[in-house]
């Protein structure tokens, strides 16, 4: 069975941000090629002077990786980690990386039908599968909130966390997300949320899909958050109903 | 870059400029009532929105737990009155705070008598109503140390979506029972040892070397109190400390303020 694959996602200015006028510091980038379909978050680190230079440089250098990795047949997905890395780096230069330091979390449906999602930092990436829902980074155990690595804070790439899931006929959503969103989820209601995004907003045409989105990030529910949000969601699914990319 | 549609990709089209996105307007609805056919359409309800079943409905909490001496030469020279002055204080201070990220909760733990005992347990500040302490008996501090190891290691009272913790130690004397074993398991436990702390002692009788241990860093500062009043502004450099982190960006990794000598808080 062909499946189709949809992504999508929006990114506000937190409470906090708008009350100073300074600019959202969270990215998030969707991107389709010949390495598949990638989506990308990253939330810049509101500490640093440079952070969302930093989170737009990691979403830039998540896809030139990812691209040049798709291109070199059975590359390892270890490899992807380093590249991004080191991508971020020439990217930023001659920015210090400290000071523009970020999480960077991505989903790609490679080409060729696997799947990879991880990345560095806190936040939300979850994939839900027929063998049902993972939390691949943000099952937080026994930290508390704002205890973050990420690009420019922790070095080398054994910091990542990256997994390969092999091609399938099931449907497939992942869902990535930054702390101001993910810190603020009910871990027992991730998969309505997944549910719950499909089904509201995977079949609207973009520019509603981006308002509806976006307006909801703005209104979240939560008493007192104050983080720029941003959500992106990459399914793979066998429906056809309808055409929005 | 990617072909992104509708300012869909904000990395694609705002990286390496700094223009700044007017702010979404909430999806239009219709405010006027429409006419078709000769009838009129009653005016369109928003929808409202599933997303809050999926998301927590309280603010992120900012626990601050107080280990609070009550042994009985805590009664003399005014200690247990100032003390439970200070506390209420500071209860009354983040009952009004408003204007912070976290909801900061409270609890205080009292060690004297036979046993330590938590004599607050952790909720948020608006809803706390405090009852004085009383000063009577030994100071089995190491009790206190696992009551507090106990409420931290909790993940019912303190989620992972909380800030870090805040345990603020205050004692007169020389601790009773055998706390170097409780300190040690404090100090070691992944979550209560990832709690910021502070420490003050009172009178010329207080042990500096258990308030050391207790902060176990070197450059961890054990503040004095020999009057009454010290003890209020020690709990007030506390309130300041831990309100400027409910406001930061940076809740867990602000830079505490500093204070030279505890007069400074004296207002």
């Amino acid at each position: 069975m062909a499946l189709r694959t949809y992504s999508f996602g929006a990114s506000v200015r937190g409470p906090l941000h708008r009350r100073e006028g300074t600019p959202n510091e969270d990215a998030w980038l969707r991107a389709e090629g010949r390495f598949g379909v990638l989506v990308v978050v990253c939330d810049g680190m509101g500490s640093k002077p440079n952070a969302r230079a930093g989170a737009q440089a990691a979403c830039a250098a998540v896809k030139e990786a990812v691209t040049r990795w798709a291109k070199v047949e059975g590359a390892p997905t270890s490899l992807l980690s380093h590249l991004i890395e080191v991508l971020w780096r020439l990217r930023l230069h001659p920015i210090e990386p400290t000071s523009a330091a970020t999480t960077c979390l991505f989903a790609l449906a490679a080409a060729k039908g696997t799947w990879v999602i991880g990345g560095v930092g806190d936040g939300l990436a979850l994939v839900r599968s027929a063998s049902g829902l993972r939390v691949v980074i943000g099952d937080r155990h026994e930290s508390f909130s704002n205890e973050t690595s990420g690009l420019g804070v922790t070095k080398g790439p054994k910091a990542w966390t990256l997994i390969e899931l092999p091609p399938t006929d099931d449907e497939r959503i992942a869902v990535m997300a930054t702390d101001g969103v993910a810190d603020d989820l009910l871990p027992e209601r991730l998969d309505g949320l997944c549910d719950w995004l499909i089904d509201t907003f995977e079949h609207q045409q973009p520019a509603e899909r981006w308002r509806g989105l976006a307006a909801e990030l703005q209104n979240w529910p939560t008493p007192r958050h104050l983080d720029d949000k941003t959500i992106a969601v990459l399914h793979a699914s066998a429906s056809t109903s309808k055409e929005t990319k | 870059m990617g072909w992104a549609k509708y300012r869909e990709d904000i990395a694609s089209l705002w990286v390496n400029n700094n223009y700044e996105r007017n702010e979404i307007a909430s999806p239009p609805t219709r405010a006027i009532a429409k006419k078709r056919n000769g009838e009129m359409i009653p005016k369109q309800e928003k929808k409202m929105s599933k997303l809050k079943e999926f998301v927590m409905p309280t603010a992120r909490p900012m626990p601050v737990i107080v280990l609070a001496d009550v042994s009985g030469s805590m009664s003399a020279s005014g200690k247990i009155d100032a003390l439970n002055s200070a506390i209420s204080e500071m209860i009354e201070a983040f009952r009004e705070e408003d204007d912070s990220r976290a909801e900061i909760h409270v609890s205080v733990i009292a060690f004297g008598g036979p046993s330590a005992s938590v004599h607050k347990p952790l909720c948020p500040a608006c809803q706390m109503t405090w009852e004085p302490l009383k000063a009577s008996g030994k100071t089995p501090l190491g009790e206190a140390f696992d009551l507090a190891r106990t409420m931290i290691e909790d993940r019912d009272a303190i989620p992972s979506r909380a800030y870090r913790p805040t345990l603020v130690l205050v004692s007169d004397g020389v601790p009773t029972d055998d706390w170097r074993q409780s300190l040690q398991e404090l100090l070691k436990s992944e979550r209560a040892s990832k709690a910021m702390r502070f420490a003050l002692g009172i009178g010329d009788d207080a042990d500096h070397e258990t308030l050391k241990a207790f902060l176990s860093c070197a450059e961890g500062r054990v503040f004095e109190a020999h009057e009454a009043r010290q003890i209020k502004n020690f709990f007030r450099w506390v309130t300041m400390s831990v309100t400027t982190r409910s406001r930061s960006a940076t809740p867990d990794s602000v830079v505490m303020i500093e204070p030279t000598d505890l007069d400074d808080f004296d207002f």
